[in-house]
């Protein structure tokens, strides 16, 4: 007996950022808007009450842009780009400051009015969620469309639904028909609607892989389906390469993960260009400790400690490998992590070139959650 | 090509002096090798870990130079398993290595030497001191036990070495207790602090001899070489700032009690008996005359103590883990100690009479 097909929806919001500006700054509407720049100034308001922006073009500094709208997406203006190009581009374009908390504050309202439909939701961060319609009776398009209604309802703001039998293939279609659109995807529409497709519309498949595909001749997903598995699994390794094959063809097992309690929290980085680990020696400690102040910040911000750290490599020929620390004591800072992470690094192979480097901190606590133990205590020299 | 020949003690006592360090597991497989290299009459033989470098030898018959690494524990196992009384007799012949005794053959395979990591010697200032190796054995004997194991805060997990003067002085705490000692060794000395890497010190406890050779020590501000015997042992220290320890040696400690050393020890390794085995806690339970050692355990069992002693002030319940109670009193020789304390949340200092030179400070335990 086969389980019955499941139901996944991907759920992206709209230029969440810009648009929860546009919440905020409503006369935007229609403009041309960016958001970035660490440095940019918040709108001023007049006497009478009009508001003077910031303009893109009176930006100076190397910052880039975080997310722009539609309008500003239209003058070829995008998230990453530095400001300064982005200038040359739209140089009307408006500039405002990244508000993380008002975003924040959109984030939960919308997964809040999500939940009260559906509740098998997987948080996938700020402004996207999974959501598993397997055991709703409703009909998929009738859901989508009332889950758009209770989020715009709840928000003020626009979202894109992409429902697919599995993740892989619910995220792409979440961008089939954006802004504001419904797709609903059957695996009988995979040949037709997926495989015209770029490869690095399947999330996983990044700038880097894609280079590498395209010097295969792997242009398209439907290139990547007919590609040789052995051929893949020989230029990417066994892991990727068969997951290449797999995707490809709109196979993902991966289950929506509704815990809300995370078994580790992880930064990973791939690099511009593949770095060695001792000509490259101290630009990788740069990018090692950035990744463990950044895990330290997740920490901090979700309020966890970890006793296990890890690390994961993966090496120019996509061989990848992870080694972990476990501590007598969990641990939340950067200092610590980063000396237990540099332990791990010791037991690693160190003569290929890296393309990434990751660094997890798993077996989670919560500090101030943990009883004071009735047990006896040993007492703490004040060193 | 002839490496050496003789008695198996000859070479087996040099390579157990390297071996020590190699560790079982490393990414760098040659590290589990044992350098040996044959330059006239004398085979040297080294072994490191990269954080540690251990070098001796042996004299051998002369003949043409030679070198290679070995697989250290097997090389070391087959000579430990021979008779004592073996000759042995080591030759080099295409990149194999062929061990002799008796009627028993061994060939090993070797790795080249020149792949072997050496540990580069440190220049620029170097504190040089000389005592005798019974000294510097005595001294690490009194704080080696307190040092932290895999801590965190990875200073702990080492031993501050301070020389000052005419004084040296060693500290290691795992933050429950604390062990501190020094010494007079004469000279004027440059003040120094360094923190020797655990595994360095318990290596160094484990060869010193507990007689008066020398022990020639020079210290760099990332490096210690240990000269003793045949034995050189180049080491990294730690590079971190190692707490202040002065201010958690208590100062104004009260309730002073004089307790026969053999005494207290037998009496806390009964009462050790029936601790909790995670815990290990014990009370000491102090009355005007006597002092009570009282240990329950998870099954309700419950071990008493009583010593008499000449105590006169107020009662005290406090709790301390046995272990390190046993620890100190394991390492210090002397028939009395001197034990002070204030109340149940204040630190013990365990100190010898008549001796400024030692002390132990160990938090208690909330039983």
């Amino acid at each position: 007996m086969t389980a019955p097909p499941r139901r996944i929806a991907h759920l992206d919001m709209d230029a969440f950022y810009a648009s929860v500006e546009l919440l905020r700054y409503p006369e935007l509407r229609g403009q041309p808007v960016v958001i970035g720049g660490r440095s940019t100034q918040p709108p001023t308001t007049a006497a009478d009450g009009s508001r003077r922006y910031a303009r893109l073009a009176d930006y100076k500094g190397r910052g880039v842009i975080t997310t722009s709208t539609y309008e500003a997406r239209a003058l070829g203006v995008f998230s990453a780009m530095g400001m300064m190009k982005a200038a040359r581009l739209a140089p009307a374009a408006i500039l405002l400051p990244a508000d993380f908390d008002a975003y924040r504050h959109y984030s939960r309202l919308f997964k809040a009015a999500v939940a009260a439909i559906a509740p098998q939701i997987e948080d996938r961060g700020i402004d996207e969620i999974y959501i598993d319609l397997t055991e709703l009776p409703e009909d998929s398009l009738a859901l989508a469309r009332r889950i758009k209604q209770a989020v715009r309802d709840t928000t003020g703001l626009s979202c894109s639904i992409g429902i697919a039998p599995n993740k892989l293939l619910a995220k792409i279609c979440s961008d089939l028909d954006k802004p504001d659109g419904i797709t609903l995807l059957a695996m009988a529409d995979v040949p037709a609607r997926i495989w015209p497709l770029p490869v690095r519309k399947i999330n996983g498949i990044g700038p880097k892989a894609t280079e590498r595909l395209a010097a295969l001749g792997i242009a398209t997903i439907a290139d990547l389906a007919a590609a040789d598995p052995a051929v893949l699994r020989r230029h990417f390794g066994p892991g990727y390469g068969t997951w290449l094959h797999d995707a490809a063809r709109g196979l993902d097992e991966r289950p929506v993960v509704t815990s809300s309690e995370p078994k580790s929290i992880s930064r990973e980085t791939t690099f511009e260009r593949d770095l060695h680990p001792r000509q490259d020696r101290a630009v990788l400690a740069e990018i090692f400790t950035d990744l463990c102040e950044r895990v330290a910040g997740d920490l901090r911000r979700k309020g966890y400690a970890g006793r296990t750290v890890g690390i994961k490599l993966r090496y120019d020929d996509f061989h990848t490998v992870t080694r972990d620390h476990t501590l007598a004591a969990a641990v939340a800072d950067a200092a610590a992590i980063r000396r237990a992470a540099g332990e791990c690094l010791k037991r690693a192979p160190l003569d290929k070139r890296l393309r990434l480097l990751g660094v997890r901190v798993g077996a989670l606590e919560r500090p101030d959650e943990t009883p004071a133990p009735a047990t006896p205590a040993q007492g703490e020299l004040p060193l | 090509m002839l490496l050496f020949k003789g008695p198996r003690d000859q070479i087996l006592a040099p390579l157990q002096s390297v071996c020590g360090i190699v560790e079982k597991r490393h990414t760098l497989p040659i590290l589990s090798n044992v350098l040996m290299e044959k330059d006239g009459e004398r085979l040297t033989l080294l072994a490191t870990d990269i954080e540690i470098q251990i070098r001796t030898g042996t004299a051998v018959p002369g003949g043409e130079k030679a070198a290679l690494t070995v697989a250290a524990r097997k090389l070391q196992d087959i000579l430990r398993s021979l008779p004592e009384s073996a000759e042995v007799n080591l030759t080099l012949d295409e990149k194999r290595l062929t061990l002799k005794a008796g009627k028993s053959r061994f060939n090993l395979q070797t790795l080249p030497a020149e792949d072997f990591p050496r540990m580069a010697t440190a220049d620029g200032q170097q504190n040089q001191l000389t005592l005798t190796q019974k000294q510097f054995k005595r001294l690490l004997s009194l704080v080696q036990y307190s040092m932290a194991q895999q801590d965190i805060r990875y200073y702990l997990n080492g031993l501050l070495l301070v020389v000052n003067g005419s004084e040296i002085r060693m500290v290691a705490t795992d933050g429950h207790r604390l062990a501190y000692a020094s010494e007079e060794i004469g000279g004027q000395h440059q003040r120094l602090e360094v923190i020797l890497p655990r595994k360095t010190v318990l290596e160094l406890s484990r060869q010193l001899a507990d007689n008066d050779e020398a022990l020639e020590i020079s210290l760099s501000p990332t490096q210690a070489q240990f000269r003793f015997g045949d034995i050189e042992l180049v080491s990294k220290l730690i590079d971190g700032k190692f707490p202040d320890y002065e201010r958690v040696i208590p100062q104004n400690h009260n309730k002073v009690l004089t307790l026969s050393h053999d005494m207290l020890f037998h009496s806390l390794q009964r009462a050790a008996i029936l601790t909790n085995e995670k815990f290990r806690g014990v009370r000491l339970v102090l009355a005007p005359g006597s002092l009570k050692i009282i240990s329950t355990n998870a099954e309700q069992e419950e071990a008493q103590e009583e010593i008499e002693l000449d105590y006169q002030e107020e009662t005290l319940d406090v709790g301390f883990n046995v272990t390190y109670l046993l620890d100190v009193l394991n390492n210090v020789s002397g028939d009395t100690i001197e034990c002070r304390l204030a109340d149940a949340n204040s630190s013990a200092l365990i100190t010898l009479p008549g001796n400024d030179r030692f002390k132990y400070v160990v938090m208690p335990m909330r039983i």
